[in-house]
């Protein structure tokens, strides 16, 4: 830098001296005027190709073959819901707050809500409901996903369908991972039973929606879904099991005497099992 | 210049052996159960030479008065001193050759989650986690020797419920005074069953009275035959650590067989989900 420096005052210093030596001459005539401009260069070279387009869709999906088989002794299972998805989306979160379509869903019976829920997320793929109740020890017919191929790589599975002898149970999975199953390949899941944690587990005709509870004279919508929170706790956590009203009145007093519910209404873990194939 | 160089190297090499050594896993634990708490955790890295508890094995002092009282250290209760994981593992946060352990302190309460930012496993390859659920008389939750995994992710893990063995399921609120232990002694075993230990929130007011006895019966032998004093209740143990089979509990607060609450404090496992981040190294 200080030499730079230098090296300007010193072209000033020279500048000045010529100036100084301007003498007697005359004046110096105006700057002619500018000639006309040159012909027009060559044409330069062709320029690199630009970069490849991006890669248009191939139109192809996979599809995937989904059911279920009911494993308790005594609880039909209500329509299930069945949604594949990219990471980001949960259709239930073990001690979170139940979303209103799992309510619905864990309370009445209806995949619906929960499903449209999961259209309004980015993550959403696809999604279907199967149709009608499983009976226990059942299979549900195939229900049919597709999932563009783009997207085979990182891919979800959530499922979920109602006990509906139950207030709130549904055995369930969320996002599990069936990412990269190849054309032909079977993959299977065990579905624990969780609680909703939106609906307390009285066990009565008129809070739950299935046959056990029409036997006992309630039963049906009116007695499925209810807005009100009155669980132990709003959050999702595996369910503990149906009381009944077995030994409700001898000397134990083990069971619940306002329950609808008998031993044959029992279940353990896992609830149930899906089966999933891909066929394209 | 060159002086510098060399000292940034040095930095590296020394950053490298210290991840190697040092990998701080964040440890999460959700309560899947409806109705009990998990007292505070013991959490163990530790190599093949170190186990908290194997099926079909009796269980140790140590995990008898986990499973029974919550009881994992000394500043717990003092009467646990020398019988406890801390007298068999060592002291804590510290490198004991085959492990390394933390306690985490305070109640996992029902259907919530803890989050452990971090747990230094000093290298060690296995983790295993025990916890007391109550109230029970000596149910725990565990994570049994999991390899820990080495590359960076989110790891799930769902635990069972077992039962110790150390002491019969009778079900009785162990604040009770109006029974008592075989020759006179109150309730309790190690440490209060139902009641977390020392420093802990205690349960038992969730707890009902009057229950005449689930696995062991108020004024009755093993055999149904009467006992000499009618307020005394004989306990036992029920055999090797195994999947505990859920507490029974009934619908009357002041009588009935059990304590407990059937519609509360009954589960089906898994009673608990662990996650483990394993940071990219």
């Amino acid at each position: 830098m200080k030499n730079s420096k230098f090296k300007i005052i010193t072209i000033a210093f020279i500048a000045a001296i010529l100036t100084a030596c301007g003498g007697d001459d005359g004046d110096q005539g105006p700057a002619g005027v500018a000639g006309p401009s040159g012909p027009a260069g060559p044409q330069g070279p062709t320029g690199p190709s630009g970069d490849p387009g991006p890669e248009g869709p191939t139109g192809g999906f996979g599809a995937f073959n989904v059911s279920l088989t009911n494993l308790t002794h005594g609880q039909p299972m209500a329509p299930v819901a069945i949604i594949v998805h990219e990471p980001g989306y949960n259709a239930f979160v073990s001690g979170e707050a139940a979303s209103l379509g799992l309510e619905n869903l864990a309370e009445g019976g209806s995949p619906d809500l929960l499903i449209s829920e999961a259209q309004d997320s980015v993550a959403f793929l696809d999604a279907v409901a199967s149709s009608g109740i499983t009976g226990p020890g059942a299979t549900t017919n195939m229900s049919t996903v597709f999932i563009p191929e783009l997207d085979l790589d990182n891919v979800r599975i959530s499922i979920a369908t109602m006990l509906v002898d139950t207030n709130d149970a549904f055995a369930g999975i969320n996002a599990k991972d069936i990412s990269n199953i190849a054309i032909g390949e079977s993959i299977t899941f065990i579905l624990p039973v969780w609680d909703a944690g939106t609906e307390a587990n009285t066990e009565t005709a008129n809070t739950m929606p299935g046959p056990a509870a029409s036997e006992a004279g309630g039963g049906g919508a009116s007695a499925g879904f209810n807005a009100t929170r009155d669980d132990l706790a709003n959050a999702v956590r595996i369910h503990a099991g149906v009381v009944t009203n077995m030994n409700s009145t001898d000397a134990s007093m083990e069971g619940l005497s306002t329950s609808v519910l008998n031993q044959s209404d029992r279940f353990d873990n896992p609830g149930a099992r899906i089966t999933i194939t891909r066929t394209r | 210049m060159k002086l510098n160089k060399l000292a940034i190297a040095s930095l590296l090499s020394l950053s490298a052996i210290y991840s190697a050594q040092a990998v701080e896993l964040e440890i999460s634990i959700t309560n899947l159960t409806q109705g009990n708490y998990f007292t505070p955790r013991l959490v163990v890295a530790h190599t093949a030479d170190a186990d908290l508890f194997e099926v079909g094995t009796e269980a140790s002092t140590a995990l008898a008065w986990l499973a029974e009282a919550g009881v994992i250290q000394d500043s717990q209760n003092s009467a646990s001193s020398g019988m406890n994981f801390e007298a068999i593992l060592g002291p804590a946060d510290t490198d004991n050759g085959s492990n390394t352990w933390h306690f985490f302190g305070g109640l996992v309460a029902p259907a919530t989650t803890l989050t452990y930012a971090s747990f230094d496993t000093m290298d060690k390859p296995y983790l295993s986690i025990a916890s007391m659920l109550i109230p029970t008389n000596d149910a725990f939750v565990g994570l049994d020797s999991i390899e820990i995994p080495t590359e960076a992710g989110t790891y799930n893990y769902y635990l069972n419920a077992y039962d110790a063995g150390t002491e019969l399921n009778d079900e009785l609120n162990s604040t009770r005074t109006d029974i008592q232990e075989e020759g006179g002694a109150a309730l309790g075993g190690y440490g209060l069953p139902g009641v977390a230990g020392a420093g802990a929130e205690p349960i038992a007011p969730s707890m009902g009275t009057g229950g005449n006895g689930v696995a062991a019966k108020v004024g009755l032998a093993a055999d149904g035959s009467a006992l000499a004093v009618a307020s005394e209740v004989i306990d036992g143990t029920d055999g090797p650590v195994h999947i505990h089979r859920n507490t029974l509990g009934d619908t009357a607060s002041d009588m009935g067989a059990s304590d407990l609450d059937s519609t509360v404090h009954r589960w089906l496992n898994p009673v608990a989900k662990v996650t483990i981040v394993v940071p990219a190294s």
